[in-house]
């Protein structure tokens, strides 16, 4: 467990790799023989390790001289990858994701994955639909978020969004990825699902003006509704601020339970239960490009997505059971 | 044989105007070259003809018929103050001087296509725009700065031209800002300083044209004008901390509320004098445009891509060699002191 974590994290070849993790868990398995406690065990069996560290060490410097590679969109790799273990801790014990059908999602090729939208304050919704992707998909690749524009005006938010392969939501923004061939992750309800009182969680709310659907048509990508069933409860947004969402021009500033009462304690998400349940991808082929322009199919085929999207929410709903044990 | 083309080039002794009428002059279906400018160019131009004229001035209106040109290219447009032409004047040259230009090519009948060198600021620098400007996409943004509401004024004025003479291909390029080793420009300036200020927590995406596709896409669009705006960008972008990087330079972090006020000292020293606010949001922000059309339809495929471009700058900017960072503490110092 704790060797896979520690490995996970390097970027040497596969047969370093291979050999420095063997030389880890021999060192683990004889620690625990000598009636070490397995956290002793793995800490004294680090010393197998140094190579990373070494390599921890050219990263750095390699990345300070100025040779890492970002794409046109500002997407790093290596820093996603970076991060990526802080997520993955949310998403296996923090949470306990359950993911189901994430084969729905194309292994090659473009697709628009449409999702509901909730957690008030830091919609965390988005990190694990990427990290579903990435852990359970056979063939994962790094989905693109579209993410609320206002993240993008905020210092140190802005280039977290940008490095990790999050863009400013905006059509032109998802045609561009699309016909790159790349992932894109939308959530049409926006603001509207994020800052819905605690009352109404998993009722869906409109979803835009169809914009993501006149998206999938203009460049032929399927879309991939998806129900997040968990993220309502991180933050219960019980009331909202509305003195202070205009001090920070922010679109709203959630009152829950825990916060603004415990101060930055209240910052951290309640450890709800989550499930993440892909559906069929539906497919928009038949129709030509031109039928973007048709603003009764736009709506016809974005009320399908959502009506799919809330059945399935209700559905996951009774699958998770209880929201916090 | 037809007769060649005949070309005439505002603002010759700008680095833009001369370096074009070089690649032109190289060009043997160009019968004829002028330029028009206050001051004459500084470089070995051969066959270019040098006309003394203010483009601000209407007397424009009865040279520039009797050059019977049928190409003009209007590089006065100017981003920065340059020699002769102080921050005062800007407004004057690029707002006034465009006017009086096209309003002698109004009486120009032999003029077949018009080429003017503009800028990419007029779409602005925004957190939530488009991460790639297409043509269609200008003035999404309120135009904030003196310079973007400038240009915003020039491209009026051109749309106006165009629309009322279908007869002239009316070309407009939009530059994003141009580095390149030798090119002494306020953004090479800023990149070599000793310590660069940046905004903290903020790296935004740029498109730094290299000096060399500048000159090559003005060419292009000079010999193939194609209806309408075309950016001028190279492919992808690269992030300000990359360039700092890559070029060696200690960064200062700054908040940003303060970035701005610091700047505007920063700004002239740097010579960007009142264009500094535009700097600051091209610095917090940053800017991606898409070049397809100039790709596809001016058919000019630029050398560099935006990282190439950066790495040219680095590698032969002899300041920027003298101050590459060093793990010895008397190179470090030396580095602080060698810059003065």
């Amino acid at each position: 467990m704790s060797a896979t974590s520690e490995t996970r994290t390097t970027h040497e070849g596969p047969l370093e790799t291979v050999a420095g993790t063997a030389e880890f868990l021999r060192r683990l398995r004889s620690g625990l023989n000598d009636g070490l406690d397995p956290m002793s065990a793995a800490e004294r069996a680090a010393v197998a390790l140094p190579k990373t560290l070494r390599d921890s060490v050219q990263r750095v410097g390699r990345r300070m001289a100025g040779r890492y590679h970002e794409d046109e969109w500002g997407f790093d790799e290596e820093f996603a990858e970076a991060v990526y273990p802080f997520f993955e801790f949310l998403y296996d014990y923090w949470w306990r994701v359950q993911a189901t059908g994430v084969e729905n999602v194309p292994a090659h090729g473009r697709a628009l994955v449409v999702s509901n939208h909730s957690g008030s304050l830091f919609p965390f919704d988005a990190t694990m639909l990427v990290g579903s992707i990435m852990k359970e998909h056979p063939l994962p690749r790094w989905p693109r978020p579209m993410v609320l524009n206002w993240a993008f005006e905020l210092p140190f938010l802005s280039f977290f969004m940008r490095k990790v392969g999050g863009v400013p939501a905006s059509p032109f923004n998802a045609i561009r990825l699309l016909e790159q061939d790349e992932i894109v992750m939308v959530f049409p309800e926006g603001v509207k699902g994020t800052g819905k009182p605690f009352s109404e969680r998993y009722r869906l709310q409109r979803f835009g003006r169809g914009g993501f659907v006149e998206v999938a048509l203009r460049t032929g990508s399927p879309i991939v509704p998806v129900a997040v069933v968990g993220a309502e409860e991180i933050y219960p947004k019980i009331a909202d601020s509305q003195l202070l969402a205009k001090l920070l021009g922010a679109p709203f500033v959630p009152i829950t339970p825990t916060l603004p009462w415990l101060g930055p304690l209240g910052l951290i998400p309640l450890p709800s239960r989550w499930r993440i349940e892909f559906c069929e991808p539906i497919d928009v082929s038949e129709y030509p490009p031109e039928a973007a322009d048709d603003r009764a199919l736009l709506f016809e085929i974005s009320e399908r997505v959502r009506d799919t999207i809330q059945e399935q929410l209700y559905e996951a709903l009774v699958r998770r059971g209880s929201a916090f044990l | 044989m037809a007769p060649g083309r005949r070309v005439v080039i505002t603002g010759i002794a700008s680095h833009w105007g001369s370096e074009l009428a070089r690649l032109l002059e190289a060009d043997p279906s160009i019968e004829f070259i002028a330029g028009i400018d206050t001051a004459e160019p500084a470089g070995d131009l051969e066959r270019t003809e040098f006309i003394e004229a203010d483009i601000r001035n209407p007397v424009l209106a009865r040279i520039l018929p009797g050059t019977e040109a049928d190409t003009v290219v209007h590089c006065g447009i100017l981003w920065y103050p340059e020699p002769g032409k102080s921050a005062r004047a800007l407004h004057d040259i690029n707002v006034i001087g465009t006017l009086q230009l096209l309003a002698a090519c109004e009486k120009t009948a032999t003029l077949r296509s018009l080429v003017v060198r503009s800028s990419a600021a007029i779409y602005g620098c925004d957190g939530a725009a488009p991460s790639f400007f297409t043509e269609e996409m200008a003035r999404r943004y309120p135009l904030k700065t003196r310079f973007q509401r400038d240009i915003g004024e020039l491209e009026g004025y051109f749309e106006n031209f165009a629309r009322r003479h279908s007869d002239i291909t009316c070309c407009l390029l939009r530059y994003q800002p141009e580095i390149g080793p030798g090119l002494d420009a306020p953004l090479a300036r800023y990149l070599s300083l000793p310590v660069v200020p940046t905004q903290l927590g903020f790296d935004p995406r740029l498109q730094l044209l290299h000096a060399e596709d500048a000159t090559g896409a003005l060419a292009a669009a000079t010999s193939n004008p194609v209806r309408g705006p075309v950016n001028v960008a190279p492919r992808g972008t690269i992030s300000l901390t990359k360039i700092l990087r890559l070029a060696g330079r200690p960064t200062l972090p700054i908040p940003h509320p303060l970035f701005g006020p610091m700047f505007a000292q920063l700004g002239r020293r740097l010579g960007a004098a009142d264009l500094y606010n535009d700097g600051v949001m091209l610095l917090r922000y940053g800017r991606g445009v898409d070049n397809t059309r100039l790709r596809e339809e001016v058919g000019y495929e630029p050398r560099f891509d935006a990282e190439g471009a950066v790495r040219d700058f680095v590698s032969k900017n002899a300041a920027s060699r003298r101050l590459f960072p060093s793990p010895l503490p008397g190179a470090v110092a030396q580095r602080f002191v060698g810059s003065r």
